[in-house]
């Protein structure tokens, strides 16, 4: 990157069923809370990137109707997508304004209100997310079915069970209960996992994360902003990584992981001079339990078809080696797929300044990843960040 | 309070990959084949990303593979909700090729598969 680039304001809406409001208040709660944590006013945004699918609402071109609310008119010429990346779409877009110089301080905001259609429809259009004419029109796919896929050859690979794959979604629902803005706050077992409505086999109800209203935001500064508005604790861009994979899930080759988030990974990892041994606390894209499992092989934490053991040895709990999604992942704290990109930024750099509360992880070397899955690994993206 | 409905018809463009809709009527897969370079497209397509060459020809894949991966579909998406819980899987053929399916028997990854139709779509049946 030409110029460095610093986090220096999040903020993160309620998730859950938000019928209470429509898309621009949802989106102003997010965006209230950012301009507050870095106490700045709309006139000191240079642009606004707006990150929805939008495919699920009522209003499907969000951006408009939400940088209007939110007094921004005329800082909003983009709506960026990439599936349940697109959180992370807008940061990329975000910090490569900044970093270019073209901008000094950037609002990247994510919302979707996906809890307007019916499941049936929702499940309809999440199962076009690999390639329309070639699997939905003859298979009726679904997301979930997607997924499935990859848990049924992980599981017949290397003796992955649905024990295994529950302990992710009990683990998600256990640090979401400390969450006042999850969509899930109540505690489950690994047996409520296994008795739950199989969705799409070996996937139950309570493998998968929620269909969720939601929005996050994020203000990113160049390193000359950050000196002139003496931020106190910037959290910096320190590596970017990205990449994606082919529409048609056969046409892969494997299933057993994601080679997008494995290829951004490693791209993440050069351009922070960091490896996985490095990372102390970490958000993944937990859209599944198996997903979960997955994200600690692709990342390198341990090796493929061990992802289990860290789970079993409470390797990704608060204080563990890399404490992972502490705020209660996709799986519990929901999943509104514009925002959650930026709703994991917004969850390392609290950790990063030590305001995660009761869930504040122990840090040594303060050093924290993202990792945002669009798609069954359509699009993938890694950053790393470090106070 | 109820939004307003939007409902999509949609026309699907079909004469491109003819060849291939008619094959699932007889029970046939086709691929397509690169004229210049020989590399074979599963799902077929008429332009080669490899040599830039538009010039292919259909071949018939053989029927023949291994089930990869598969997934029982219970929560069904809206356009199939009617039908009963089907098996997605993938199989590998013979030719290497990888596609998608509905599974007929009982799954199991690395099983023997034939590969086939029921008009509509790709089948793989296990054989046992």
């Amino acid at each position: 990157m030409n110029r460095r680039v610093a986090v220096i304001g999040v903020g993160n809406s309620k998730f859950g069923k938000r019928d209470d409001v429509t898309i621009r208040e949802l989106a102003w709660e997010a965006i209230k809370e950012a301009l507050e944590d870095a106490n700045l006013r709309q006139k000191d945004i240079d642009i606004t990137v707006v990150s929805s699918t939008a495919y699920r609402g009522t209003e499907l071109y969000p951006a408009p109707p939400v940088s209007e609310y939110a007094g921004l008119v005329g800082k909003s010429p983009i709506r960026v997508e990439a599936a349940c990346a697109s959180g992370s779409a807008a940061a990329f877009t975000a910090i490569n304004l900044i970093a270019s110089g073209m901008a000094d301080i950037v609002l990247a905001v994510g919302v979707d209100k996906m809890t307007e259609v019916d499941t049936s429809a929702s499940l309809a259009i999440g199962g076009r997310g690999g390639n329309y004419y070639w699997e939905f029109q003859m298979y009726g796919t679904t997301f979930p079915a997607y997924y499935a896929l990859y848990a049924t050859r992980h599981m017949a690979l290397y003796g992955t069970t649905e024990e295994d794959m529950a302990l992710a979604s009990v683990k998600a629902h256990k640090y979401a209960s400390y969450n006042e803005k999850a969509h899930f706050r109540n505690r489950i077992t690994v047996e409520d996992v296994l008795k739950s409505r199989v969705i799409a086999w070996p996937l139950k109800l309570l493998d998968c994360s929620p269909i969720s209203d939601g929005s996050a935001a994020v203000i990113f500064a160049s390193e000359e902003k950050v000196r002139e508005l003496k931020i106190d604790t910037p959290i910096w861009v320190k590596g970017i990584g990205y990449s994606s994979d082919t529409s048609y899930i056969a046409a892969r080759g494997e299933w057993v992981g994601l080679a997008a988030a494995r290829d951004a990974a490693l791209k993440a990892y050069k351009m922070a001079k960091v490896t996985p041994q490095d990372i102390e606390y970490a958000t993944v894209h937990d859209c599944f339990s198996i997903a979960e499992i997955m994200a600690y092989e692709d990342l390198g934490f341990v090796e493929k078809g061990k992802g289990t053991q860290l789970l079993r040895e409470g390797q990704t709990e608060k204080d563990g080696k890399v404490a992972v999604n502490l705020l209660g992942g996709l799986k519990a704290k929901g999943h509104p797929l514009g925002a959650t990109g930026l709703s994991m930024i917004y969850e390392i750099t609290k950790q990063l300044r030590e305001e995660a509360g009761p869930v504040q992880h122990s840090f040594k070397k303060y050093i924290a990843l993202t990792h945002n899955v669009g798609g069954t690994g359509h699009y993938a993206y890694v950053m790393i960040f470090s106070r | 309070m109820e939004g307003v409905p939007l409902v999509l018809k949609y026309t699907v463009a079909d004469k491109l990959y003819e060849v291939f809709w008619e094959g699932l009527k007889k029970g046939e897969i086709y691929a397509t084949r690169c004229k210049r370079c020989g590399t074979i497209y599963f799902p077929p397509r008429r332009d080669c990303e490899k040599c830039l060459a538009s010039d292919m020809e259909w071949v018939k894949l053989k029927e023949d593979g291994v089930l990869m991966t598969y997934t029982i579909v219970k929560q069904k998406p809206q356009g199939f909700e009617s039908y009963p819980d089907y098996t997605i899987g993938i199989a590998r053929n013979s030719d290497g090729v990888n596609l998608m399916c509905w599974v007929k028997g009982e799954p199991k990854v690395g099983k023997r598969v034939r590969l086939t139709t029921d008009t509509k779509r790709i089948i793989c049946e296990i054989v046992e």
